[in-house]
């Protein structure tokens, strides 16, 4: 097959997907769920092929879409190292997600509703990352957002599921604002959106003609803010935490593994430009190592295991950026892809978990018996193992890199946060597999949600066998291999390869990795001391300072501060253009409609028809004007 | 291309209508109904041939009739079609067709109702296509007259304060607007009211342009819901009924704005370029302010009404960049926008129809109940919200593309003016769409395949062109010119 009819194919069998199961087998739910599962299996084998015959240099399969204005818009893909990478791996965690959700969703009275909208959103997905222009990027980076909308909302019955939505809506757009205004202005400048021209044009060496260095740090900055609100970086982040509301198999896909690493995957594509931004880069770094540092803090203390998860994501993708943002291509990519491994997969056992006893609470699934459902256990390890760093398995490997690329003159103070980071990240994943698989019933550990507490709304707690349905164990295999293996060495040089930055696949020496490796065990040496041990207490070390643990519980009250900060005054204001409406303007208008009716209701009454009067108002009349115009 | 007369045959569709509503018995109220629905379905035949035969080749204004009319002050039935007028006639005539359907369940007084309104879809389609500011001026009345007995009879929520609101405002904008067009005439010579002859005899009378042009720009701007003169707009929405204000926002929103493209702007292009600094200041003042009043309000038609005011400010905003991109965004915008609204007041008439209630917290969850009737507002709300893959999309894109270069500033607030819009309509979707069922409704009935008709349509144009936008956009820049 040709890379076009292969690009073609794998772009349009999710949309035709979507349509086909949304208009014509909404309520036939299995119909519905066929149809999605066989796009994503076309989009599956196409981007894989695509991704294993890749051509010697960057292919474009496009078709004139239409001229707006000065804009000469083509749709279509392109196919270089980078958009091979990205589809891929939209392609293998759809195709897992959509296998899981069979079991996942299996009796869910809107499943038809839900495979379809997980057409919508691959669709959407792809098309953003195939993208040859940065329009269609543009359109697709919204559609993506209106996807994770609808998913998040998916059980729109719970208040705080819409209001997720909402939120995340409303979150992601104000840095997509940034974004819009950024890309108008680009194309003001370099008076092209087509993604390898820009590429070029930034790529050599030097400023762009006719752009200073200011203009380019504002240009960079604008699309930044794209990037923080989908990549939920400080202070756009809050509303990546929420979105857990939606089901598992939406947090697996959209909220960890693919969806959010849109921002990151903007920021690669446009690394070229980024890298010119020189003084914004240090900013990134800053910002990208403190919600490292931030989200990881708060993973320390949760219970909800999907939180858990999604404050590991928000961490994580920071970790990518520091990897762009120190200038190294393929670290930024390479851990979006061992990550979307490994974080889809955790994302899948805690659906197995919640799927079958009915609680989000790590504590009471480990109570409950979770090192029972053993697929799901193995999967957890194997995943956990990757989020942490253990040598060998993915996360590692990955995570190595970007160190590697930190290792830079002046940027000694990131990389110690970057290590204080996955510290914590090995301290709070291994508290979680501790407390799923050695429980503890005497230790002092709070469970916040009991067992089955869930009853009656998804996780129903499920009787019968202790191990997840097949459709959810299948995926869950598959992706365990991936986290053990995608990291080792002979997939980063393929990859740096692929992305023709062969020379930045960084093989530390032995004596390098002591360091890191040092750090990920001491932080799993704590979490055994505070919750492994046979008489851990269970609680952690936070525990310790209530205050600590109570802030850290409340996420550093940042959403307070939001709630009474800006979305007050947001309000506020709403208020007073509403004042302003109904007593003002209107008001106004209302008042001299009342004033003319008024004076016509007083000069009424001067018609009494009483003769003498009329007399006397016409002489009197008569009299002034003659009398002024006989003085001037 | 075709028969020059083919547009005085779509301007004839309605008075047919208008006709045949007045000779078939009141009593026989489906024959009335269906007669509307047939010579609304004429028109919007008639429109999609025009619409697909004009030469964008040649450019320019086609089809043009030219009949004397009143000759001694030269008044001249003069009609003729340009792009912009092409794709005008176009919503005109969906929204007439789609607004007969919408109304097939009306019961009180039909016959007077579907007179009245062919009555007003006469004057619209009047003013896209006259060429003669005076017949032009007259079908602007034609149009805007039949609005007070239509929402003072047939309407709701204070209807008859409404209807007479809307008439004051709409009479203050006529005061403005004669005196102007009447200066325009005599500056013009007193020979000829013709659109491009004015434009011609007025090119060196740079003062005369000056100071009429506020005149005509704020006449048509009442009309076109301009912020601060936009008081009307939200009550008398609320006020009418579901068709009406179908055609009240969808379609008679737009003539005040062709008004200022094609004889504030088109007639007095240096008045214009003196007074955009100004102009430009109202619309952004509009979108946003629009945007922040519709989070407050609690009743959907009123939320509709000021996002109505908040994306008529961005036509507007479009039309005073004085650009070839911003102007053809402006329009694409009006198109985009009627067909919007009229799909909102389509989807929250057939609420309205069974529960005679409109306060967004009264509801809850119906995408539950009411599921297709809810999707439709729910695909009406992400349109709004500028949401790829709809008309508007593209409509609001060059709009910023082009304030952005031209007023960078204004062109920056009305882009995060697009977080406020967002915030009012996901604000009424998640009150009433969805979250928890109120079991108050739980008994209503979803859409028919019947009542599905006029709404599908509206929702199948808004994505056609949203895929396809050249469709539109190759049209209106035969027009408007491209940078």
């Amino acid at each position: 097959m040709s890379h076009a009819n292969l690009a073609v194919a794998t772009l349009l069998a999710p949309l035709i997907a979507f349509a086909v199961a949304l208009i014509g087998f909404r309520k036939k739910h299995d119909i519905a769920a066929a149809i999605a599962i066989l796009g994503g299996f076309v989009s599956l084998v196409g981007s894989i092929w695509l991704l294993l015959d890749p051509a010697p240099t960057a292919e474009l399969v496009t078709a004139p879409w239409f001229q707006v204005g000065g804009f000469k818009l083509e749709f279509g893909a392109l196919l270089d190292g980078r958009t091979l990478l990205m589809g891929a791996v939209v392609g293998l965690i759809t195709f897992c997600i959509l296998i899981y959700s069979l079991g996942y969703m299996k009796d869910d009275p809107g499943k038809g509703r839900f495979f379809a909208f997980l057409g919508l959103f691959e669709w959407s997905m792809l098309s953003f990352a195939y993208a040859p222009n940065l329009l269609q990027g543009f359109i697709f980076w919204e559609l993506v957002g209106l996807a994770s909308f609808l998913l998040i909302g998916f059980w729109y019955h719970k208040p705080s599921a819409v209001a997720a939505a909402k939120k995340a809506f409303i979150m992601t757009r104000i840095g997509d604002v940034g974004m819009f205004v950024g890309l108008i202005l680009l194309f003001g400048d370099v008076h092209t959106l087509d993604i390898l021209e820009i590429g070029s044009i930034f790529g050599a060496p030097g400023l762009p003609e006719g752009l200073s260095a200011g203009r380019v740090e504002l240009l960079a900055g604008l699309l930044f803010l794209g990037v923080m609100g989908k990549s939920a970086q400080f202070p756009l982040h809050t509303w990546l935490p929420d979105a857990m509301e939606g089901p598992t198999p939406v947090s697996a896909l959209l909220h960890s593994a693919t969806m959010v690493a849109a921002g990151v995957f903007l920021f690669a594509r446009f690394h070229e430009l980024f890298m010119d931004a020189h003084g914004l880069m240090t900013l990134v770094l800053a910002i990208a190592v403190f919600t490292a540092i931030l989200s990881s803090t708060m993973a320390m203390v949760a219970n909800d295991m999907k939180k858990i998860l999604a404050f590991s994501s928000i961490s994580q993708l920071g970790f990518m950026i520091m990897g762009l943002a120190a200038g190294s291509l393929f670290a930024g990519l390479f851990h979006l892809m061992t990550h979307a491994l490994f974080k889809a997969l955790l994302f899948m056992t805690a659906g197995a978990y919640i799927h079958h006893y009915g609680t989000n609470d790590i504590v009471a699934i480990g109570r409950a018996g979770g090192r029972k459902m053993r697929v799901t256990t193995l999967g957890l390890f194997a995943g956990g193992f990757a989020l942490a760093g253990v040598p060998i398995f993915a996360g590692f490997w990955s995570k190595e890199v970007i160190l590697g690329a930190l290792h830079h003159d002046g940027y000694m103070v990131f990389l110690v946060g970057a290590y204080i980071a996955a510290f914590m990240t090995a301290y709070y994943t291994f508290r979680m597999i501790f407390l799923v698989v050695l429980p503890n019933a005497n230790s002092d550990a709070i469970v916040e949600e009991p067992a089955g507490a869930q009853h009656g709304d998804h996780g129903h707690a499920h009787h019968g066998p202790d191990k997840a349905p097949l459709p959810m164990r299948l995926p869950i295999g598959l992706l365990s291999i991936g986290a053990v293996i995608a990291g080792l060495p002979f997939f980063g040089d393929a990859v740096a390869g692929l992305l023709g930055r062969p020379e930045e696949a960084h093989h530390a020496e032995i004596s390098e990795m002591i360091l890191p490796v040092a750090i990920v065990l001491a932080g799993v040496a704590l979490a055994w001391l505070d919750f492994g041990a046979k008489r851990a207490p269970q609680r952690g070390l936070v525990a310790w300072f209530p205050p600590l643990e109570r802030t850290l519980k409340n996420r550093w009250y940042i959403d307070a501060f939001y709630r009474r900060t800006v979305i007050r005054l947001t309000n506020a204001f709403a208020g007073l253009m509403y004042g302003a409406e109904t007593r003002g303007f209107d008001g106004a208008g209302d008042a001299i409609a009342h004033g003319t009716m008024k004076v016509g209701v007083g000069t009424a009454k001067s018609h009494t028809g009483r003769l003498p009067i009329f007399i006397g108002t016409a002489v009197a009349i008569l009299a002034i004007v003659s009398l002024s115009v006989a003085l001037f | 291309m075709g028969n020059p007369d083919l547009l005085t045959y779509i301007l004839l569709a309605p008075i047919a209508a208008f006709l045949a509503t007045l000779v078939i018995p009141g009593k026989n109220e489906t024959a009335i109904k269906a007669a509307n629905a047939v010579f609304a379905g004429v028109a919007l035949v008639l429109s999609i041939i025009v619409f697909t035969q004009y030469d964008m080749a040649k450019g320019g204004y086609q089809l043009v009739t030219d009949i004397p009319w009143i000759d001694s002050i030269g008044i001249r039935y003069t009609v003729a079609v340009d792009g912009v007028g092409v794709v005008l006639v176009l919503l005109n005539a969906i929204v007439f067709f789609t607004g007969v359907l919408t109304m097939w369940t009306l019961k009180l007084r039909v016959k007077e109702y579907f007179a009245f309104m062919a009555l007003l879809v006469f004057g619209v389609f009047g003013v896209f296509i006259s060429l003669d500011v005076f017949v032009f001026f007259f079908f602007y009345e034609v149009a805007v007259l039949p609005m007070y007995p239509l929402i003072a009879i047939w309407g709701s929520t204070k209807k008859e304060y409404s209807a007479m609101k809307l008439t004051l405002y709409l009479m203050v904008g006529s005061a403005l607007l004669f005196p102007g067009l009447i200066a325009l005439f005599v500056g013009g010579g007193s020979s000829s009211w013709n659109i491009e002859f004015l434009a011609v005899a007025l090119k060196n009378q740079p003062e005369l342009q000056v100071f009429v042009y506020p005149f005509i720009y704020v006449g048509f701007g009442i009309l076109a819901g301009m912020w601060p003169f936009h008081g009307w707009s939200p009550t008398g929405h609320v006020a009418a009924p579901t068709a009406v204000s179908m055609l009240h926002a969808g379609v008679l929103m737009k003539l005040g704005a062709f008004g200022i493209l094609r004889i504030a702007i088109g007639i007095l292009p240096h008045g214009a370029e003196v007074w955009a600094p100004l102009f430009a200041v109202t619309a952004t003042v509009g979108i946003v302010y629009g945007a922040f009043v519709a989070m407050r309000q609690n009743d959907f038609k009123y939320v509709i009404g000021f996002s109505s005011v908040s994306h008529m400010g961005i036509v507007l905003l479009g039309l005073n960049t004085l650009s070839p991109d911003g102007t053809a965004g402006a329009v694409f915008q009006m198109f985009a926008h009627g067909i919007m609204t009229a799909l909102f007041f389509s989807a929250v008439g057939f609420i309205y129809d069974q529960t005679h209630d409109r306060d967004i917290r009264n509801f809850g969850g119906l995408s539950k109940q009411v599921p297709i009737a809810a999707g439709f507002f729910i695909v009406a709300a992400l349109c709004g919200m500028g949401v790829p893959g709809f008309a508007s999309f593209w409509a609001e894109f060059l709009v910023f593309l082009q304030a952005l270069a031209t007023w960078p500033v204004l062109g920056v607030a009305a882009i995060v003016g697009l977080v406020f819009t967002a915030l009012y309509a996901l604000r009424v979707l998640g009150k009433a769409m969805f979250g928890p069922a109120n079991p108050q409704w739980d008994h209503l009935k979803d859409a028919t395949p019947w009542a599905m008709v006029p709404r599908v349509i509206l929702i199948g144009v808004l994505i056609l062109f949203g895929f396809f936008p050249s469709w539109i956009l190759d049209l209106i820049h035969t027009t408007v010119g491209s940078n």
